[in-house]
């Protein structure tokens, strides 16, 4: 490398001069990668790695009085361990956005399905319209779903209507399942797209022969259709149990007394309750938490996967 | 038009000036008082500059902690009242007096609501559980309130700081009583709701809230206006009249007859009122930390 360009620049006595930064840029390959990353690596420098790290520091606090305790102590990680409070609400955290993730996937499969491969003309078109309620204010969703369950909402007041039911169904609203229902919808649009992404990609072809050596359509789909759509079903997964998991306006406002998730907490330790350090602590456990959870599931579908191929 | 930032507890609010959000005037009660003056984030304010400020009940100004250097004060008080329970008439049968226990009443599980903050309900769970609010920090006022609040969470609905959210409620028939503020039943009265604003055997929680300028306050005079306006007899007209509070300028009070002021559970003799209920003491902050703490824990189902 280095030979090369000392005999090209003797070669071209005429060359413009070449400064320091202009050959080190054309000879370091990794140098240029990290150019063209820069801005990229400097938000994320700024808007994930050093906030995280206060984050980190913060949860090895404790909290005195109006202020800080600033000496190092895991005392707020032994207390999220120790009282069963912490444990129960990750655990109903997860149960909640876990069934919102099966119920969004399972609901948006269907629809995907179809436009990947019944919808031959003005696809994208179809697209956006199923992708439309997302235009609105993810606040206005929640609000217009607490309409709908309400007490005197669209449900209890159509039901009422019908003389199906005398009392309106309090269970609806102030409920896990109110929780469930809103997350289930709010976030369709981040199952739709990348399940239809990878249904769209389907050999056709693979299809026919299946159909051809005898496999009827149920037998095609299990056997073709959705080992292949796998990839598209774990990133559905992941982009909605991820964020449903802290979520926290959707509880607060459906969720009711039995329906607070640890979103609701944490948002607690930085408002009323005034514990920031604890507030950081439970982040970075439900953080820790996804991680482990998101190695495993993935783990047990690369296993699915292997089995299958 | 000022630009109001509104916040589900005042609580809340200092804990995001504390942050570095700096407001002009903000609205604190006389429970918090003294603990929000030892943060250091507000300035006295100087009543020669206010020219409501001779009308103002002085009863209501001489609170604990408020006094400041010369004849100055920390909080100009703007309203006061009762957090009480708004019950419907026509579906809420009272049995005997009217008491807090109707908000503990097994008969209407899932059908009561309480406001979220603890700064109302942990104050009412120890007037219900007995405890004098001079003893409201001892351990044991602590384990007593506690229980009745754990006694209480499988009857409630929703724990709301909306109020809007609860008078809806009440007014749909979803809850049948629920605590509230004077204002509560005074508007759903005024739609026709047959509500009942209650006046609890145990006496109600009251209070003094005003208004506080911070000490970086960058439009001071226009703080001043906004306070003196605040302060001003048209206010309280509106105050009292629309939203049934009690207000800070004596004067006020005279549109209304007697009979007026009594139903709104008001009088132009405020300690009357505050002294015939509880009135809320100030507490330290570990209190208001473990209080807090212990009843969001309760509101969690521990």
């Amino acid at each position: 490398m280095t030979e090369t360009s000392v005999q090209t620049s003797a070669a071209e006595p005429a060359a413009k001069p070449v400064s320091r930064l202009e050959r080190l840029l054309y000879r370091s390959e990794a140098l240029r990668g990290y150019l063209l990353m820069s801005p990229t690596l400097l938000i994320m420098t700024i808007g994930i790695i050093v906030p995280f790290l206060i984050l980190v520091t913060m949860s090895l606090w404790t909290r005195d009085g109006f202020s800080f305790d600033a000496t190092l102590t895991i005392a707020n990680y032994l207390r999220v361990w120790n009282e069963p409070i912490f444990g129960a609400l990750l655990r109903r955290s997860f149960w909640i956005s876990g069934v919102a993730t099966v119920a969004t996937v399972v609901l948006c499969y269907p629809m995907a399905y179809y436009v990947a491969f019944h919808v031959h003309r003005n696809k994208m078109m179809w697209i956006i319209l199923m992708t439309l309620p997302f235009w609105t204010s993810y606040l206005l969703r929640v609000f217009a779903w607490k309409v709908i369950l309400g007490y005197e909402g669209v449900i209890n007041s159509g039901l009422q209507g019908l003389g199906m039911i005398e009392e309106p169904l309090s269970f609806l609203l102030y409920s896990k399942s109110a929780v469930i229902i809103t997350l289930a919808h709010a976030w369709a649009a981040f199952a739709i797209l990348p399940l239809y992404v990878s249904l769209e990609k389907i050999d056709k072809s693979l299809l026919e022969a299946a159909t051809d050596l005898g496999d009827g359509p149920v037998a095609r789909f299990w056997r073709i259709t959705f080992p292949l759509s796998m990839p598209g079903i774990i990133a559905a997964s992941f982009l909605i149990f991820i964020p449903t998991t802290g979520d926290y306006i959707t509880p607060a406002l459906l969720g009711g007394p039995d329906g607070a998730m640890i979103g609701n907490f944490i948002q607690l330790q930085f408002g009323a309750v005034n514990n920031w350090p604890m507030g950081a602590t439970l982040s970075i456990v439900l953080m820790l938490w996804i991680a482990a959870i998101a190695l495993v599931f993935l783990f047990i579908t690369r296993q699915a996967e292997r089995r299958v191929s | 038009m000022p630009n109001f930032a509104i916040f589900g507890g005042s609580e809340e609010a200092l804990t995001k000036m504390r942050g570095g959000f700096v407001v002009d005037v903000s609205h604190p009660c006389n429970q918090a008082l003294p603990r929000w003056v030892s943060t250091g984030l507000f300035q006295q304010i100087d009543t020669s500059r206010l020219s409501n400020w001779g009308n103002v009940i002085p009863e209501i100004i001489d609170l604990p902690g408020n006094a400041a250097d010369g004849g100055n004060v920390w909080m100009a008080p703007f309203d006061w009242g009762q957090t009480s329970v708004t019950y419907r008439t026509d579906l809420f049968e009272v049995e005997g007096e009217e008491s807090w226990d109707m908000l503990w009443d097994k008969r209407y599980a899932g059908k009561l609501g309480s406001l979220a903050s603890g700064a109302d309900a942990w104050w009412c769970g120890a007037i219900k559980a007995g405890v004098d609010f001079d003893d409201i920090a001892s351990d044991e006022a602590f384990e007593k309130i506690a229980a009745v609040m754990r006694e209480q969470r499988p009857l409630i609905r929703v724990y709301t700081d909306d109020t809007t959210t609860l008078e809806q409620a009440l007014s749909s028939g979803e809850l049948t009583a629920a605590m509230t503020w004077n204002s509560s039943a005074v508007l759903l009265q005024s739609e026709g709701i047959p509500v009942k604003f209650a006046k609890p055997k145990e006496g109600a929680l009251t209070w003094v809230c005003g208004v506080v300028i911070h000490k970086d306050a960058p439009n001071v005079d226009r703080a001043y206006d906004v306070i003196d306006s605040l302060l001003s007899v048209q206010t309280g007209e509106f105050m009292i009249g629309e939203w049934g509070y009690g207000h800070s300028n004596i004067k006020a009070f005279d549109k209304f007859d007697e009979a007026t002021l009594q139903g709104l559970g008001l009088s132009k003799r405020p300690f009357e009122i505050l002294e015939a209920g509880h009135f809320q003491q100030p507490q330290t902050q570990e209190w208001e930390t473990r209080m807090n703490e212990t009843f969001e824990q309760i509101k969690a189902g521990f």
